[in-house]
This record gives C-alpha cells, structure tokens and sequence, in this order.
C-alpha cells in the first residue's frame, strides 16, 4: 500500500513538473514574440523620426488630455490563478468613423479661400460675399473643432494630421504588445503558483516517505523554511 | 474608460512611452496624475522608485511595464513586491536587450531548480 501510495505521489510531482515547464516553455517563447515586437515597433517610430523631424516625434508632443483606449479586465479564477484580458474600447473607433469625413469638409473651403491671392475689385466684392458666407457657415465649422478636444482621440493625432505609415506601423505592433503583455502578466502568474504548488508538494512528500527527488530533504529542512520565509516576506 | 477596466502603466525610456501610448494606454486622471514616466538622462532614482510604488498603490492599475534596465536601478522595490495585482512586466530598451536571467519573476520560478534544492 505504501510504495502505491509512494508511487502515486511521484506520478503526480511528474505531472505537476511537467505543466510547470510547459508553461515556462509558453512564458520563454511569447517572451520572444513580445521582444521582437517592441523591436519592430522602436524600428518604426525611428523610421517615422527620421521622416518627420527629431522633435516631432518625442514626448513634448503628447497631449494634455488623455483618456485610455485600452482597458485591462481581471478576473480572479478559484485556483488563485488571475486572468487578464485586455480590451480596446469600441467607441473610440465609431467616434473615428463619424469625425474623419466632417474633418475633410471643414478643411476643403477654408483651404480654397487661401489660395485667391489676386487682389482686383471684382475679387474684392467677392470676398465680401465670401465672408458672409463663411459667417454663416463659422457655426457648423465649431462643432468639428470642438471635437478634436475630445480626449480619447487617437494618438496618432498628437502627431499631426497626415503622418507617415511607419507611425502607423509603430503603433499596430505597440497595440499587438499591448494585448500580448497583458497574456504574458497572466501566465507570469500561471508560472509562479504551479512552481510554489510543486515545491510545497515537493517538501509534502519528502516529509511523509521520506523518499523522492531529494535524500536529505530532512536536514535541509531548515534552509528550506529559512527560504520560504524569505519569500513570504 | 471602457466598464470596468483597469488601466496599464509604464516606466521607460522615451521611445518605449511613446510606443505604448500610441497604443493607447496613456490616462491623465482628475488630479492629472499619469499613468507613465519618462526616464530620462537627469531622472532620479528616487523619483522612479516613488513613481513604481504609487502604481502599485493604485487600484485601477493591473500590469506594471518597465525597461528591465530601470527595473534594475530599482530592483529592491520590485522583488518587493509579492501581490499578483498588478503584474510587473520587464521589457527590453533600445539600449539594454532582454536578459531572462535578471527577469525576477523567472529568477523565481528558476529558483526551484537551483542547487540547494535538489541537495
């Protein structure tokens, strides 16, 4: 009965071994992912420096209101285990949808407006009539302006209006990492609770057969408490 | 902010912020405290250390990024720190590529298998 028992538990140690390197294995390779991403996002935020200037691409040019696009949800699981799940909020992208075409009407007749530089009467009473018009139209043209203000505007725009498409890939691989960090925190969990279940397992075993991986479990006991209080502090 | 979500902070180099708040992460709440720093050059110490412990004193913050080489300037403050919420994730730099042998969740979970384990 007792070298069954005996025998049981160490299947169980393998088992539990076994999930706990296979987890590491899942924590080393999406490491790997998350590395080269962050790579491939710097690469093109440099790409994006070099084409638009040194300073247009740096910190000074965050906006002073912000509201995050990105939201994490935690979920504590019964085995301790704590699952993140991150999520982009969808009213940021109807909010896009709706605003893009208005800001292309409002710039279209005040570009054209620039571009008369002729200076004859008949331009003169032209203009006249033009700025009534533009009177009238200024009310429509605020309500766009207005909304840029919006905090939870794409970031992109802190940037300029038309910026390049290495921005734009800068910020698809940041978005990527965003969603990755947020498995890679959970698994890290994962991780670190399948390693304490097998060492209490590990010493649990040792104590009652007093067979298994380590012979002189025993007289390590010491150490061993001495290491477990180091991590519960 | 979308339900009840929490947020994600980083502290890292100019390059690596910017990164993460193009994709959308960056908050200024009422007080207009953010939800980042940017280590600079003449960047204290003390200061990244205080920045870390007050994301860990929030309560809508639930993952922690930072340059693994500013994680070493305050590593002290990260072993630390034994909760599950908020995650501390260490991330390469520019300058410092990723080292796993000085992530401190993987020298924990490695440390199972050290010598003095298996003595």
């Amino acid at each position: 009965m007792g070298v069954l028992r005996e025998e049981d538990s160490c299947l169980l140690l393998d088992e539990k071994l076994l999930y706990f390197m296979d987890q590491l294995e899942l924590l080393e390779g999406k490491r790997k992912t998350l590395n080269s991403l962050i790579e491939q996002g710097w690469f093109s935020i440099s790409k994006a420096r070099y084409s638009m200037g040194n300073k247009q691409v740096s910190a000074l040019q965050f906006a002073n209101e912000m509201e995050p696009l990105v939201s994490v949800h935690v979920r504590t699981l019964e085995n301790d285990e704590v699952e993140f799940c991150a999520v982009r909020s969808s009213r940021k992208c109807n909010d896009e949808f709706v605003k893009e075409p208005t800001s292309i009407e409002d710039i279209g007749p005040q570009e054209e407006g620039i571009r008369r530089r002729k200076n004859t009467k008949s331009d003169v009473a032209e203009k006249k009539t033009s700025e009534d018009i533009s009177s009238e139209k200024a009310p429509e043209v605020n309500p766009g302006r207005k909304r840029d203000h919006n905090p939870q505007q794409d970031p992109l725009k802190w940037f300029g209006i038309l910026v390049p498409q290495s921005l734009k890939q800068a910020q698809s691989s940041f978005k990527q990492v965003i969603e990755l960090s947020a498995e890679i925190a959970a698994l890290q969990i994962v991780v670190l609770n399948a390693r304490q279940e097998l060492k209490h397992d590990l010493r649990n075993n040792d104590g009652s057969t007093g067979a298994g991986l380590n012979t002189s479990a025993r007289s390590n006991e010491k150490e061993a408490d001495v290491l477990s209080a180091n991590e519960s502090s | 902010m979308a339900g009840r979500g929490k947020l994600i902070a980083v502290i890292g180099d100019e390059d690596t912020v910017t990164g993460f708040l193009l994709g959308g992460i960056g908050e200024l709440n009422k007080n207009r405290k953010p939800n980042f720093l940017v280590v600079e050059k003449d960047t204290s110490i003390t200061e990244i250390e205080e920045t870390f412990k007050s994301f860990l004193a929030r309560n809508d913050i639930a993952i922690i990024l930072i340059n693994q080489f500013i994680a070493e300037m305050i590593r002290h403050a990260i072993d630390a720190h034994m909760q599950s919420i908020p995650a501390v994730l260490e991330i390469p730099s520019k300058e410092h590529p990723y080292d796993a042998s000085k992530d401190s969740i993987l020298r924990r979970a490695k440390g199972m298998f050290s010598a003095e384990d298996f003595r």
